[in-house]
């Protein structure tokens, strides 16, 4: 089965830039544009990555980043950073990567495929 | 950075201890002793107790929040400099806090090469601020040296009186002289002369001989040019009548004929059997001690010049800080009134400002700064950095304190520009770097659509591009006019050229997102008195704010969504352009706030800088912009723009 991908970020049209390349490379993808959202998706998905927006207008990344450690079903999905803020690097300890705004495709398809595999 | 500096203490007040561990640790790296506080309060109470040189305060902390801190630290303490702490969304807390002289604030998550620089800059004005006091210090030492001449010179008219003594003195030497010439009579460097009881001129010293030739055996009075017409006054005589010590300023004719001011002092010298028989007459030469006031005089003039000319303002303050002395700058911008309270010139309050620099130098003896502002004669208001220096009498006591102001208006103006352009920068390249990869997602679509002869994907990733496009180049155009204010270039534009460019402008956007544009062409008579550039870049900018509207309302169905855009004669001199909506409407906080510099509802979308420039465009042509909006209704903006032809002098004139 397709592993699944849950793209957080609060511009609609990263989300579809992301979405467009994943489901080009075979991924299935959900996707949400808030903090909130994103934890409400990745319960009711099970995403198997997710990728985060650090800065959001309602909710910052940090924050569902947080919340989603205290989900034991969700602590320990890998959660790559993907945001325009440069050293991002301080603000999710334990992220697999971190991807600057702007990126290419295959930057996030090459991060993808060490982490998931295939 | 900061290395091998020599840092001093630092404050880190931060709720979130995962801050105050890491922030902590790379403040110790940097050589800072650092102290930490969770809360407000605690980090207020760590303030008062260590005295802090920098402290570093998230702006929102549980019960003391931090602006309150920086304003009570600020209080108490100008010189600490404070740094906060700001999350994303908190920029109008920043700048709240600048206002309240915040040094700098850093944003979460805070980046080294950010902190860097907030903590130069800290540590730059704790330096400077250091040298100003220095150089406030060597300022009072030189007040101190005047003085110092001022007692010397005390001191030489004190001679006069230390004469008095010595003629007292010289009345034991007068008792030698009865039994001979002393060598002492010869070398005393005043001259001297014995007179007896018939005022012939019985002996002199060599000085006096030097100065008015050998006039042994001639009448008393002779030296002083008088007795031409048997005028017979002179100090001797009237030593001789008085038998008493005397004093007296005399003019004496010397040996080349030029007149000689003296101070002279007489004596009675009696002989053994207390009979008077001789007068002692020791007379100072005035003309050196004329020189040394003169050389006194030019000196405090040059000081007076000094005082008139420096480029700022100087005042001199009594106890009840009534102006006792004042500088020429400062008589030309607030006025020629001594004896009136600094307080009344400078801010026209009734009493003094709460936190008076003269009066507590006048509490301390230590000079104090403070910035302020103050209002001109002629209703100007300027920034000014004020130092007080106090000024001792002999005993140290402050008598006065004299007040230098240097207007600092345009530098404030600069620096507030440069921290709005810094904060503009900063937020601007996040959200042009958001762009860009909404941009690449577009062109993704474009190719991949291309690939699989989707045709439709082709189209939609197209005109994605296009509208991105357009949204870069308006963020551009507005970064650009705000930098750098243009001077407007108004001349007689045509409301239909106005209108057409508009449309031309906005219909793709508006077409593709399916919103209708109503518009109506205006008569071709009327015309405006405008900078046609920036007040299409302003109209422009309203529309684009009305397209947005739309997009944020999901309450109607698409299709549904109208902007109407029409201009209208409303007067003689005024025409309005009139742009409505039926999108998201705004409640009273956003459309009071519409205007503000970085207000945006937009979150990442918004610079927050085009419906600032829109009215300032409008507002610098002389018009308005009124604003009616509800929630869920829409809004409707109504542009005040100034008419060409017989309002061009009227609006110039307002």
């Amino acid at each position: 089965m397709a592993k699944k991908i849950l793209c957080i970020d609060d511009e609609p049209e990263v989300v579809e830039y992301l979405r467009d390349i994943l489901q080009d490379a075979g991924y299935a993808t959900c996707e949400a544009y808030d903090g909130k959202e994103g934890l409400e998706v990745a319960k009711r998905e099970q995403p198997d990555l997710i990728t985060l927006d650090l800065d959001m207008s309602k909710e910052w990344g940090t924050r569902f980043y947080r919340n989603l450690r205290r989900d034991p079903n969700l602590k320990d999905v890998p959660i790559v950073v993907v945001s325009a803020l440069s050293g991002n690097k301080y603000a999710v300890k334990d992220a697999v990567a971190n991807i600057d705004k702007p990126f290419t495709p295959q930057q996030i398809l090459d991060v993808l495929k060490k982490i998931l595999g295939e | 950075m900061a290395l091998d500096i020599e840092a001093g203490k630092l404050l880190l007040a931060d709720d979130e201890q995962s801050i105050r561990r890491v922030l902590g640790l790379s403040l110790e790296d940097r050589g800072y002793e650092v102290l930490t506080a969770e809360d407000g309060h605690s980090a207020y109470a760590v303030y008062r107790e260590h005295d802090p040189d920098i402290v570093l305060a998230d702006i929102k902390m549980p019960g003391l929040d931090g602006i309150e801190l920086l304003k009570r630290i600020k209080r108490e303490s100008p010189d600490t400099e404070v740094i906060m702490i700001t999350g994303h969304g908190d920029m109008e807390l920043a700048i709240q806090s600048l206002k309240h002289d915040a040094c700098d604030f850093v944003t979460k998550p805070i980046k080294e090469d950010v902190l860097d620089i907030a903590l130069g800059r800290a540590e730059e004005k704790l330096s400077m601020r250091r040298q100003l006091r220095d150089y406030t210090e060597r300022l009072e030492e030189m007040v101190r040296e005047q003085s110092a001449k001022l007692v010397e010179a005390e001191k030489v008219a004190a001679a006069g009186q230390v004469l008095d003594r010595l003629t007292t003195a010289l009345n034991g030497i007068a008792d030698d002289l009865e039994n001979g010439e002393s060598p002492f009579f010869q070398e005393i460097p005043c001259l001297i002369s014995l007179h007896d009881s018939s005022l012939r001129v019985l002996r002199i010293n060599q000085p006096f001989r030097a100065r008015f030739g050998d006039r042994l055996g001639d009448p008393s009075w002779a030296v002083y040019g008088k007795g031409a017409v048997g005028e017979t006054d002179c100090p001797a005589k009237r030593c001789l009548q008085s038998g008493q010590p005397e004093k007296s300023r005399e003019f004496a004719t010397d040996a080349q004929g030029d007149i000689v001011p003296l101070l002279v002092h007489t004596v009675p010298i009696q002989d053994t059997q207390g009979r008077m028989d001789m007068v002692m007459e020791v007379g100072v030469d005035l003309t050196r001690v004329r020189n040394l006031q003169q050389e006194l005089f030019s000196t405090q003039w040059r000081y007076q010049q000094l005082f008139d000319e420096v480029p700022c303002y100087i005042t001199v303050q009594d106890r009840d800080l009534r102006i006792q002395a004042m500088n020429r700058q400062f008589k030309q911008d607030f006025g020629d009134e001594p004896g009136e309270s600094c307080y009344r010139i400078y801010k026209h309050r009734a009493e003094p400002c709460p936190e008076c620099p003269v009066l507590k130098t006048y509490e301390d003896g230590r000079s104090h700064q403070y910035e302020t502002v103050v209002t001109a004669k002629s209703g100007e208001q300027q920034n000014v950095l004020i130092w007080t220096a106090p000024i001792r009498d002999s005993e140290g006591e402050v008598t006065q304190v004299m007040e230098m102001s240097t207007n600092i208006t345009e530098i404030r103006q600069l620096q507030d520009h440069l921290t709005n352009l810094g904060m503009l920068l900063s937020s601007v390249s996040h959200n042009i770097k958001n762009l860009f990869t909404a941009l690449d997602g577009a062109m993704y679509k474009v190719s991949s659509g291309l690939a699989k002869k989707d045709e439709a994907k082709v189209e939609q990733g197209w005109h994605r591009v296009s509208h991105l496009v357009g949204r870069i180049k308006g963020m551009v155009v507005d970064i650009l006019d705000y930098a750098k204010q243009r001077e407007l270039e108004r001349h007689s534009v045509s409301a239909r050229e106005l209108h057409e460019r508009l449309v031309e402008q906005i219909e793709p956007r508006t077409a593709g997102y399916g919103i209708r544009l109503d518009h109506e062409p205006p008569g071709e008579d009327l015309e405006l008195f405008a900078d046609t550039e920036q007040m299409l870049n302003a109209l422009h900018n309203i529309l684009d704010n009305a397209v947005e509207a739309c997009l944020a309302d999901p309450a109607k169905e698409s299709g549904s969504h109208v902007i109407r855009l029409y201009f209208r004669k409303e007067s003689e001199d005024w025409a309005a352009c009139v742009i409505e909506d039926n999108g998201v409407g705004m409640d009273r906080e956003t459309r009071e706030n519409m205007f503000t510099l970085f207000f945006s509802t937009k979150g990442n979308r918004g610079t927050g800088l085009g419906m600032f420039i829109a009215g300032q465009t409008v507002s610098r042509h002389g018009g308005r912009i009124e604003v009616e909006s509800k929630p869920g209704w829409g809004s409707r903006m109504t542009v005040w723009l100034p008419r060409a032809g017989q309002s061009e002098g009227r609006v110039e004139a307002a």
